[in-house]
Formats: C-alpha cells, sequence, structure tokens
C-alpha cells in the first residue's frame, strides 16, 4: 500500500538534545503545508511540546493500557492526519517495547502510514546501541539520524546511519543565541512568526529566526520527499 | 492417516482458565490446518462453544449417550484431534470413567493418542488434584498447565513439594500460559470470538470489528508466547501433523 501521511516520531534516549524544538518545528511545518496535524507529547518531567503548541498536542502517557490505546490507535489511524510524537527519555524504553510487542510499525505501514523515527544523536555509546537495537528492533520503520549542531559538529555518520528506504541524515542547525529567547516563550508558533514581524521582536532577530525556520523545513522536506519517492519506486517495481 | 487424538482439558477447580487453555488450544489447531472438534461440557450452557460455534458440542459426559457421542465416533469422524473441555470438578471422575469404558486401554495399546492438559489453580489443593490423576491418568500424554493469565501466582507451592508431585506422573511436562493484559482479555470476552478472530479484527460473523489495535497487538503477542509453549512440548508431532501455523495479521 503506497504511504498516505507519517507518523513521525522525534526521539533518543538522552534529555536536552533538542527533541521538543524539533517536534515544535515539525508541528509548525504541518501546519505550513496546510496539512492537518496531531501532535502527542510523552514526556513526564515537562510537557513542553503541550504548552508551545496546546491547539494541537495531546499529552500522552503509555504507563497504562488506556494510554496505550489513546495514542497508538491514533497513530495508526488511516485519517490522512500527520502525526508528530515527541518521545522524551523516560519513555524511550516502555514505549518502543509496547511498539514492538504489537507490531506498531508494520499495522501503520498495512495502513498506508509512514513510520518515521527522527534519531537525535549524541557521542555516547549507550544512545548509539539503542540506535543500532531499534533498527533491528524495527525493520519496517524509516529511521533518520538527526544532526543537531548544537550538539557539537561531529555528526557521528558511521554510528548512526541511516535505515529503511528513503532515509537520509537530518541536520538541525545551529540556533542563534538571541533566537532561543523568542521561541521560548510560551505558547510560540513558528508559523504564525513566519510572515511580518511581532511587535516586540527585533527585525534582524526576525530575519535570522526565518532563514534558520527555512532550513529546517527544507532538510525535513527533503527527508519527507526521499521517503514518499522511494515508496514510489517500489511500488512500482513489485 | 495419523490415529485419532483426544486432548482432555480439565482442572478439578473452577475459575483456573481451563476454557481458556482450550481456547488457544482450538486457535493453534486451526491455525496449523488440523481438523478439530470440541465437546464442550459445561452442559447445558457451554462457554467454549460461545466462542467456536461451529467446532463445538455441548455434551453431559457424566451421561453414557454423551460418552458414545464422542468416543464412538472417533475413527470416523474427520476430526484429527477431538478436544474435551471438562467441566471444573469432573477431572478426576471422567479420567475414571474413561478408564472403566476400556478408553485408556486403548491408548496405553496405541490405538488413540491421548493426552490431558491439567490446569492448576494456585492453592495447594491443586498439587492433590495431581496426586489424584496420577492413579488414572496411566499411559496420557501429561501436561500440568500453570495458568498466569489472571496474573495467578502460586504462592503456596513450595517448589520442593511440587517436583514430588510433578513426578509422580512419569513424562509430564509442564506448559506456562502468560499473563494477558486484563483490558485485553475482557475485550476478547465481550467479542464472544476466537483469540485469532479478536486479532485478526473480526466480529462473531466474521465481519470487519472495531477493536482496538493496541488490544489486538496485545493479544497476538500473548497467543503467539502461549502457541510457542505447544511448539515446545512439539504438540502437532502428538497430533501426528507438521504444518507450520500462521498467525493472522492485526488488519483492520
Amino acid at each position: 500500500m503506497s504511504l498516505r501521511s507519517f507518523v513521525t516520531i522525534v526521539t533518543s534516549p538522552r534529555p536536552h538534545v533538542g527533541k521538543t524544538l524539533l517536534a515544535r518545528m515539525l508541528v509548525d511545518y504541518q501546519l505550513h503545508s496546510e496539512r492537518k496535524v496531531a501532535a502527542f507529547d510523552l514526556n513526564t518531567r515537562d510537557a513542553a511540546l503541550s504548552a508551545f503548541q496546546p491547539n494541537h498536542t495531546t499529552f500522552s502517557g503509555v504507563a497504562d493500557i488506556k494510554g496505550q490505546m489513546a495514542l497508538f490507535d491514533a497513530l495508526v489511524a488511516d485519517d490522512g492526519v500527520h502525526k508528530i510524537v515527541d518521545l522524551g527519555d523516560d519513555m524511550f524504553e516502555r514505549f518502543f517495547l509496547i511498539a514492538q510487542d504489537i507490531r506498531f510499525a508494520e499495522e501503520a505501514r498495512r495502513r498506508g502510514v509512514a513510520p518515521l523515527i527522527l534519531y537525535i544523536g549524541s557521542a555516547d555509546t549507550a544512545s548509539v546501541e539503542a540506535y543500532a537495537a531499534l533498527a533491528r528492533l524495527f525493520p519496517q520503520a524509516i529511521m533518520a539520524p538527526v544532526h543537531n549542531e548544537l550538539l557539537g559538529s561531529a555528526q557521528h555518520r558511521d554510528k548512526y546511519p541511516p535505515h529503511g528506504r528513503g532515509s537520509a541524515l537530518l541536520h538541525m542547525p545551529l540556533l542563534a543565541p538571541g533566537l532561543r529567547r523568542v521561541i521560548e516563550q510560551r505558547p510560540f508558533s513558528f508559523v504564525e512568526t513566519s510572515g511580518s514581524a511581532a511587535p516586540d521582536v527585533p527585525l534582524e532577530v526576525h530575519i535570522e529566526l526565518q532563514r534558520w525556520i527555512r532550513k529546517l523545513y527544507l532538510e525535513y522536506r527533503e527527508l519527507e520527499l526521499r521517503v514518499l519517492m522511494a515508496d514510489l519506486r517500489s511500488s512500482i517495481q513489485s | 492417516m495419523a490415529k485419532p487424538a483426544v486432548i482432555l482439558v480439565g482442572a478439578d477447580k473452577g475459575g483456573v482458565g481451563k476454557t481458556t487453555v482450550a481456547r488457544t488450544l482450538l486457535d493453534y489447531f486451526t491455525a496449523h490446518q488440523v481438523p478439530v472438534r470440541a465437546f464442550d461440557t459445561e452442559s447445558p450452557r457451554g462457554t467454549l462453544k460461545r466462542f467456536h460455534p461451529n467446532l463445538t458440542e455441548v455434551v453431559d459426559v457424566t451421561q453414557i449417550g454423551d460418552q458414545m457421542k464422542i468416543f464412538d465416533t472417533l475413527a470416523n469422524s474427520s476430526a484429527a484431534v477431538t478436544l474435551i473441555d471438562v467441566r471444573a470438578g469432573l477431572l478426576s471422575s471422567t479420567l475414571k470413567a474413561l478408564n472403566e469404558i476400556g478408553f485408556l486401554d486403548s491408548a496405553k495399546k496405541g490405538q488413540i493418542t491421548f493426552a490431558v492438559f491439567h490446569i492448576l489453580g494456585p492453592s495447594i489443593a491443586s498439587l492433590d488434584e495431581i496426586a489424584e490423576t496420577s492413579q488414572v491418568v496411566g499411559e496420557a500424554n501429561y501436561f500440568l498447565v500453570k495458568n498466569f493469565i489472571n496474573n495467578t501466582t502460586f504462592f503456596e507451592w513450595d517448589p520442593a513439594t511440587y517436583s514430588s508431585y510433578f513426578n509422580r506422573i512419569k513424562g509430564a511436562q509442564e506448559i506456562t500460559v502468560p499473563k494477558l493484559n486484563e483490558m485485553a482479555c475482557e475485550q476478547v470476552e465481550v467479542a464472544g470470538v476466537p483469540f485469532v478472530g479478536f486479532v485478526a479484527n473480526k466480529n462473531a460473523n466474521g465481519e470487519a470489528a472495531n477493536n482496538s489495535f493496541v488490544l489486538r497487538g496485545y493479544v497476538r503477542h500473548w497467543l503467539g508466547n502461549v502457541w510457542s509453549e505447544y511448539d515446545r512440548v512439539k504438540l502437532m508431532d502428538l497430533v501426528g501433523s507438521h504444518d507450520g501455523a500462521s498467525m493472522p495479521a492485526a488488519t483492520s
């Protein structure tokens, strides 16, 4: 079955690597593209995505069966809605154990939903090993490593090989120090600031922010297109 | 042609999940394309029949007429496996009745394959059941099933005591049925369909149902583990078949 929508899981087993920032960008990217989007915040410590994007985000959990049903049944629904999951390090293991048990990736594929895991890589061994384990456990998923420039210039390409048809490394450009203060205001939407500059945002900051947003949007759009093209090629060949 | 196989599923206590085990066995044989029929001895209203109406007949195993219906038809039935879900409290007496009608002798002579799935409860009384049934079970293939589906804890058992009872039955094997999530278990009960039907998201009429994907995933995972136990004890070899099973996909 051809892919019609994405479930994008932004994750890492490490805290403070930029997961929520990337998830926020992806929610806004879908809105900017005039698509339907639903986000799921899986962070027990800090429900940041819910605070930044309250209108599009559901605070979710996988600790009990009701939470699991509310989350996974929504994720695999073939309803044309693009789903973004901000999966915190505290729920990382539990989420993927359940996903493996219930064969989440296979079911999503069967329904025309592409499971895409955006994994923010870091230099530590535990993170590298977790990435390799996920690639083994979820052969049906597309795993794209994310290089967040904020974490350093080393990209660790050899440790985080792209996995799955159409996958590629996604670059998260460095955020200028002055921008962080602006985007950390809650709630905050990148879409709403993409037009004219907000009155309290200096023009040079606004321009810099737009440059950063465009870079990241472009990165993600290319990744999406690569995945869709690879799927199309595969459909034609089979 | 393979000789007929009779599988008795029973316990001397109620509420230990013997019908649940019987249902997993029917699903297992069906998935392996082994023709199977079942008799539900919870007369007049059978729980097993509710889940497998096309395979199951409700009988009163204490009545001669119904005993004839089961055992006199073994050779002529198209079913390779006959499964009998014995009502709670009747396991020992059913085994004694089988002894009296010469059925156990036929099994001893190798004319019939006979297996007993003895579902154990958490209390020490279950160990006494083993002692009792061991006197009449003869040459049957004996499986002691620890059923954790309802999160049972076998807290009263001292391992040494258990082993001494366990060893009384020659060649007995232990099977473990793991716990299934309560809500998943409950939803299958409500749906009233075989486990494989629930996994395939079908209702009792075979039409598409609207069961939770998560719950279906849990049931599939659990059923796979139960079937692994049946594979481990070589159940298909026992009934003389070697086909591979296929678990239904959790399609929408």
